[in-house]
């Protein structure tokens, strides 16, 4: 479970360094999920596919709203690109423990198993949050909770600290009905239910806003290979009996955490592969960069190095390493942005 | 029958259209030949691509869309049972999911919008949900014109999509405590119906995220498109509708692709356009009349607030004594916004059994306070069965109708008058008559000559009145046949990089910018290493497909040929980039202009 950092807020910059917290954990899940769904080749594993893909979708939805929320309050996000293996930002892990350490890892029991720790809600899931804003010293929360937190400071917030249409992404190309400006506290409110709810589901369901099964329950579904069921039980569901029909051999043999691996061995063509792979993400992080901070137009082409990232990686996950019974997917590897705004 | 009787359930949201539009016009493609036309210059994909860009404040809205077509924020809404609406089932409030591909058979015109897909769904699996793979494609017909008169370009358009899922094709419904799917999964169960139909309704389409009154009015957003369009990158722009729909019964003898029952159409007083009355179907039974105003009523503004008319009133006309006797009068609150959100436009109202009775065989009219007629039924509707035909240049098929009688299939003996009609159903080239089977259906046979586009309004009963103002999809049935050219000459083409480059895949790099996401289609070593995919995609059997390439559904047989003749032969030692090539003679096509709802 990821267990974030939360101190008590008390001006407008807390709220900036909290959302930039919160821009960062959601990045930072988008490469070892996208690690996982590329390594299952086309046409195999269809339904963990899918369901894995949904999930990223929508946490690229929540980077953007999150980057929304922040550029409505002056702020200024910056897209940090994270290191594999690594704790995502502002992970504290729990009271006596250690950060969770988020590895890439291709289409396994594994990586599904890191996907529901990283979405994790709490146990119980109505954490009370009056409790929390009454803290005085650093706690440990989940994403939902630490949401929450931000929420509850942002209603306290005046009507003149939202800054109306400032570096607004909304739907108008890619996510519709999704992805939606942030002009005042309510959509604030809004975007952050949407977040918490499509992360961890409502209380005492799985199920989000939109009626949907929740990312941490998708990844279940994959890691039990188990529909997840209406059930007539107390909890109101169970894992089956239904199978996903997932075939855990059918994924291509990439290592995990190609950020680590010395590919100076390796043949020229996966070096290539990874270089390839390495200037699409990067590409996509530059342009991310300049649309989450007033360039709008950046965005179709953050979207299109999107894509030749997933060509360069289609390629890469055939190309054998000097072991011939391995590949390696993308490392996920760039130089820092070179715009960084002012909210860090 | 039809999603008219219960169990129906309701469903209402929104959805994203993102088809690419430069096909629209006759100066970037030909329809008959189903080939980019392309500016005679040295390098013509780029050449064309920013023309299609520059075209964009001219009103070519989506350059760089990809087709597909999606459903969001679109969640089932309530239900009929038989004992009224309800809003209380644990299955609404469920997810309708659904991605199709939105293409034109007729590129240039609006009436043959067709949704190709691979399965829907409402609910989610492991919940309540009905669940099925697609049975047949998705057709778009009574298109109307007036429904949203405060709209923006084609956003003034109101459009009934329909399709049905077999029962016997994997259709699934996990009811588990719902009532309502409880009860649609037991009406299932007998012989006569054959699985579900959905039918909804999409309006108030607005473009560029910017809902405005008048087309000028976007231009400014247009221009923003532009600037990123030159930016590069992926630069999609998908419009949006408003939708409501409703799922029901499919049965035996119903039509696939359009409403079969009692048709309310256009009627003798010409009620003015808007705000207007449109087409509706309704369905009588002993005691109630069920009316479809899904398509009908129109609203005042962006706020969609629906016209106020007033009272309306269904009323028979008597065969006995020519004399109209009112079924059931009903008041806006009926039909209001509310109204409609709630019941997709679907209403119930009771009528005495005794005029009931005499209404089964007499016409229906819709009529308002002042006794206006606003619609009056047409007994007899001929339904086309193939609603959209593809075919080859060479080959034989046939165009069938299937006709009704007060929504109910006709016998033998109806003459059926054929108008054959220009490719933009502007005009009657000609006619012919024929005369129906046992079961009320007529077909004939058409055979591909030459890559053309064909629609065929069929007119039911003796002394038919002509279409000579052209096809009226509120009043006309109609299929459409379009012819793809063999492309022999084509076929026999070496199969060089160089050859299927310029009379295949530059077609697509040049119309479809979003190809440039998957595959780099200039780049023989890419094309050859997605061969084996590329053959799967482009292949005949695949059509019906929602991942079927290209998505336009043109690619002619000669074209077919000669691309795989390519991808079948060992690589060239060298081959060059077509970029680089002169481009092949091509006529030009300044002369026509698009049709009014194109530009």
């Amino acid at each position: 479970m990821i267990r974030l950092q939360w101190k008590p807020l008390s001006t407008v910059d807390d709220a900036w360094a909290m959302l930039q917290t919160a821009i960062g954990v959601e990045f930072g899940t988008l490469p070892p999920y996208l690690y996982a769904m590329l390594s299952i080749p086309p046409g195999e594993n269809v339904a963990a596919a899918g369901r894995i893909k949904s999930v990223l979708l929508q946490e690229m939805i929540h980077m953007c709203l999150a980057c929304n929320i922040l550029n409505a309050l002056g702020g200024d996000p910056v897209l940090t690109p994270p290191v594999y293996p690594g704790p995502l930002p502002g992970d504290i892990g729990p009271p006596g423990g250690k950060p969770l350490i988020i590895h890439l890892l291709p289409f396994s029991k594994d990586a599904m198993a890191q996907g529901m720790n990283i979405e994790q809600p709490e146990d119980p899931p109505d954490f009370p949050i009056v409790t929390m804003l009454e803290a005085a010293p650093p706690s440990a929360v989940t994403i939902g909770q630490f949401y929450t937190a931000l929420d509850q400071f942002l209603a306290t917030l005046p009507a003149s600290a939202w800054i109306p249409n400032r570096n607004q992404i909304d739907d108008s190309q890619f996510f519709a009905g999704q992805l939606f400006p942030i002009n005042g506290y309510a959509d604030a409110h809004q975007a952050i239910s949407d977040i918490v709810s499509e992360g961890e589901g409502t209380p005492n369901s799985p199920l989000d806003f939109q009626n949907e099964i929740a990312h941490y329950y998708r990844f279940g579904e994959c890691f039990h290979d188990l529909v997840l069921t209406k059930a007539d039980n107390p909890l109101g569901y169970q894992w089956g009996p239904q199978k996903l029909g997932i075939d855990w051999s059918d994924v291509y043999p990439a290592i995990p955490d190609p950020g680590t691996h010395d590919f100076s061995n390796d043949p020229p063509a996966a070096q290539a592969a990874q270089a390839a792979c390495n200037q699409a993400y990067s590409q996509m992080v530059d342009a991310l960069q300049q649309a989450m901070t007033g360039s709008a137009g950046q965005l179709g082409i953050a979207v299109r190095a999107m894509f030749d990232l997933r060509m360069a990686a289609d390629v890469a996950l055939k190309t054998k390493l000097a072991d011939p019974s391995l590949v390696a997917g993308p490392s996920f590897l760039c130089p820092p942005p070179t715009n960084p705004g002012a909210s860090s | 029958m039809s999603v008219l009787e219960t169990p129906r359930i309701y469903f209402s949201g929104q959805l994203a259209w993102d088809p690419i539009v430069t096909n629209n016009y006759s100066q970037y493609y030909d329809e008959a030949t189903s080939e980019t036309v392309f500016p005679t210059v040295i390098n013509k994909v780029a050449a064309f691509r920013k023309e299609a860009i520059d075209a964009v404040v001219g009103g070519n809205w989506n350059p760089q869309g990809t087709h597909r077509s999606n459903f969001f924020e679109t969640e089932i809404s309530g239900a009929n049972l038989g004992a009224g609406d309800i809003q209380s089932d644990p299955f609404i409030g469920s997810p309708a999911i659904f991605m199709g591909m939105l293409v034109d058979l007729e590129p240039y015109g609006t009436f043959t919008s067709q949704l190709f897909f691979d399965a829907m769904s409402f609910g989610i699996a492991g919940g309540y949900q009905i669940a099925a793979p697609r049975n047949s494609r998705i057709t778009s017909r009574y298109i109307n014109f007036n429904r949203c008169k405060f709209g923006a370009r084609a956003g003034i358009a109101s459009v009934v999509w329909q399709t049905c899922f077999a029962k016997a094709d994997g259709l699934r419904i996990d009811a588990f405590d719902s009532p309502v799917l409880q009860a649609l999964k037991k009406s299932l169960v007998a012989d006569d119906v054959l699985g579900l139909t959905v039918q909804f309704n999409t309006y108030r389409t607005i473009y560029y995220n910017d809902p405005v009154n008048k087309t000028p009015d976007l231009i400014p957003s247009a221009k923003a498109l532009t600037a990123k369009l030159n930016g590069g990158g992926w630069q999609p722009n998908p419009a949006r509708s408003m939708v409501v729909g409703v799922i029901g019964l499919w049965r035996v003898g119903e039509p696939v692709n359009e409403p079969c029952d009692r048709t309310l159409i256009t009627g003798p007083d010409d009620p003015p356009s808007a705000p207007t009355v449109s087409s509706l179907h309704a369905r009588l039974t002993g005691d109630s009349i069920t009316l479809a105003l899904s398509n009908t009523i129109s609203e005042d503004g962006l706020d969609l607030v629906k016209h106020d008319f007033d009272e309306l009133t269904v009323v028979a006309i008597d065969p006995t004594t020519n004399k109209p006797v009112t079924l059931a009068s009903f008041g806006y609150d009926k039909y209001d916004t509310a109204a409609y959100l709630k019941s997709s436009g679907i209403v119930t109202l009771p009528v005495d059994p005794k005029i009931a009775t005499m209404a089964a065989t007499a016409d229906l009219q819709l009529r308002n306070a002042s006794g206006q007629v606003l619609q009056a039924e047409a007994a007899l509707r001929a339904l086309p069965l193939t609603p959209n035909l593809y075919m080859n240049e060479g080959d034989t098929q046939n165009v069938q109708f299937q006709v009704y009688d007060r929504g109910v299939a006709a016998g033998a003996g109806i003459p059926v008058t054929i108008c054959v009609m220009s490719a933009d159903a502007g005009t009657v080239e000609s006619t012919f008559v024929l005369t129906t089977a046992a079961d009320g259906t007529m077909s004939f046979e058409v055979q591909g000559t030459q890559g053309s586009i064909t629609p065929y309004i069929a007119l039911p009963g003796p002394d038919p009145t002509q279409p000579t103002q052209g096809l009226d999809p509120q009043v006309n049935t109609f299929a459409y046949v379009r012819v793809l050219s063999a492309d022999a000459d084509i076929a026999k083409l070496p199969p060089t990089f160089e050859n299927v480059y310029c009379r295949v895949l530059a077609n697509w790099n040049a119309m479809a910018p979003c190809m440039d996401n998957w595959l780099n289609l200039g780049d023989e070593a890419q094309v050859r290493s997605f061969g084996p995919l590329i053959k799967k995609l482009t292949n005949e059997a695949a059509f019906e497909h929602f991942r079927y390439m290209p998505v336009t559904r043109d690619l002619t047989p000669g074209a077919r040929t000669l691309l795989y003749n390519f991808l079948d032969s060992p690589p060239a030692a060298v081959s060059e980039r077509m970029e680089s090539a002169a481009p092949e003679e091509k006529p030009a096509h300044f002369a026509k202009l698009s049709r009014n709802m194109r530009s």
